[in-house]
């Protein structure tokens, strides 16, 4: 395997897919909403 | 003299540039879904004031009508195109925030139905698709896409079993646009079907989500019935999406024994990379939730940040669709599709109504 194609491997195992980038956003909000940097989101 | 070869240069935009180009798409998300908002508070408001009795259209129908106008009329110019591409990621955080407002218990109750409820749905569906692409003498691989798009969850379902069994471009581009069409009609059809035979929320819901096949339709049919009735779409289209992974399996094995796909070497780690990792966001939010790790307070924020998720989801779905774009795609398809989701919603029906009866819902 050349360099190339192995350093693309490498990045693509620590790629983040769409589906777990959504979860870590989404309990990164709960989180901030937990330890109160938003109190209140109106809707 | 030696040949020279010129190598292309392929640019990778920087994570900057491709942040940045998703800002406009972003911008148009929310500008139709809060216009879908106002439309929806300003037509009630008006009707008050003036004492008309006017039918209340909730701001998720405004969000995909306007998606659609533009979609349909003038398009959606290029450089939205990336940021509104972005839906998908709004509505599977949408999904993950609205664990804080199902306990623990309430999703093990309706997870135990509805994941019986699901997989007689996925064999029912997968069986009747199967014999229908045969009859219509489909591209068997074809046939196992439009399968799988039905039974389980649309097109994240056919990209997943597109690359598993090798099928070709042109049948997964047939079978999405199929899955696609089908998704945005039943999102009118099935409000209609539920209020003229007086569905329940608890029923439609689990309804909307056993027989509406894309994530993000199942959801808009759901929240256009009632904001429980959208809860349970979710929760029912998430037990369906989590069993992506054993259906794609199972149509990997049956491939490659017939040499036409790669034989799938780690299972435990194929069922991982193909599971929908938002169902675990979902269940773990619930679980922080049922122990209170969130206050009342709070998890009312949570509740309203998934709306404004879901808002960007809805405005998404219709710039989304385009039906010119679908037409193209050719009517066999189309037809075995239309024929199976119109059978596999009657039989999803009746399942719902023998689980009510049963149940005493």
């Amino acid at each position: 395997m050349s360099p190339i194609e192995e350093n693309t491997l490498n990045t693509n195992r620590w790629r983040l897919t769409l589906d777990s980038w959504a979860v870590v956003i989404a309990l990164l909000a709960a989180l901030l909403i937990r330890v109160g940097v938003f109190k209140h989101i109106p809707w | 003299m030696a040949d020279v070869i010129v190598v292309p240069q392929v640019h990778t935009p920087s994570p900057a540039w491709r942040a940045v180009r998703l800002v406009p798409g972003l911008l148009l998300l929310a500008a139709i879904g809060f216009a879908g908002k106002l439309l929806e508070q300003n037509i009630a408001a008006y009707a008050k004031a003036h004492h008309l009795v006017l039918p209340n259209i909730e701001y998720v129908l405004w969000a995909i009508l306007l998606g659609l106008a533009i979609s349909n009329t003038v398009g959606v110019p290029e450089i939205f195109k990336s940021g509104v591409a972005t839906y998908e990621f709004w509505l599977k955080a949408g999904i993950v925030l609205l664990g804080s407002r199902f306990l623990l218990g309430d999703i093990l109750k309706l997870g135990g139905v509805s994941l019986l409820l699901v997989a007689v749905e996925i064999t029912g569906s997968i069986a009747f698709m199967t014999l229908l692409g045969r009859l219509f003498k489909l591209k068997p691989k074809l046939t196992s896409l439009l399968a799988v798009g039905s039974a389980v969850c649309g097109v994240s379902a056919i990209i997943a079993t597109r690359g598993a069994i090798e099928a070709d471009d042109e049948d997964s581009s047939f079978s999405i646009a199929a899955i696609l069409a089908l998704g945005a009609f039943a999102l009118f059809t099935f409000p209609l079907i539920g209020h003229a035979l007086h569905l329940g929320d608890r029923a439609y819901g689990i309804w909307a989500g056993l027989a509406v096949d894309n994530t993000a339709e199942a959801t808009a049919a759901g929240a256009l019935y009632s904001d429980a009735a959208g809860k349970l779409a979710v929760l029912v289209k998430s037990t369906r999406n989590a069993m992506i992974g054993f259906v794609v399996l199972a149509y990997a094995i049956y491939w490659a024994s017939r040499g036409q796909a790669k034989t799938v070497q780690n299972k435990v780690a194929f069922l991982w990379e193909k599971f929908p990792k938002f169902v675990l966001g979902f269940l773990v939010i619930s679980v922080l939730a049922t122990y209170q790790f969130f206050s009342k307070e709070q998890v009312t924020a949570l509740g309203n940040l998934s709306r404004w998720a879901f808002l960007l989801t809805f405005a998404g779905v219709g710039l989304r669709t385009n039906f010119r774009e679908m037409r193209k795609q050719g009517l066999r398809p189309f037809t075995v599709g239309a024929i199976g989701e119109v059978v596999i919603a009657a039989f999803t029906l009746a399942l719902v109504f023998g689980a009510q009866k049963l149940l005493g819902w």
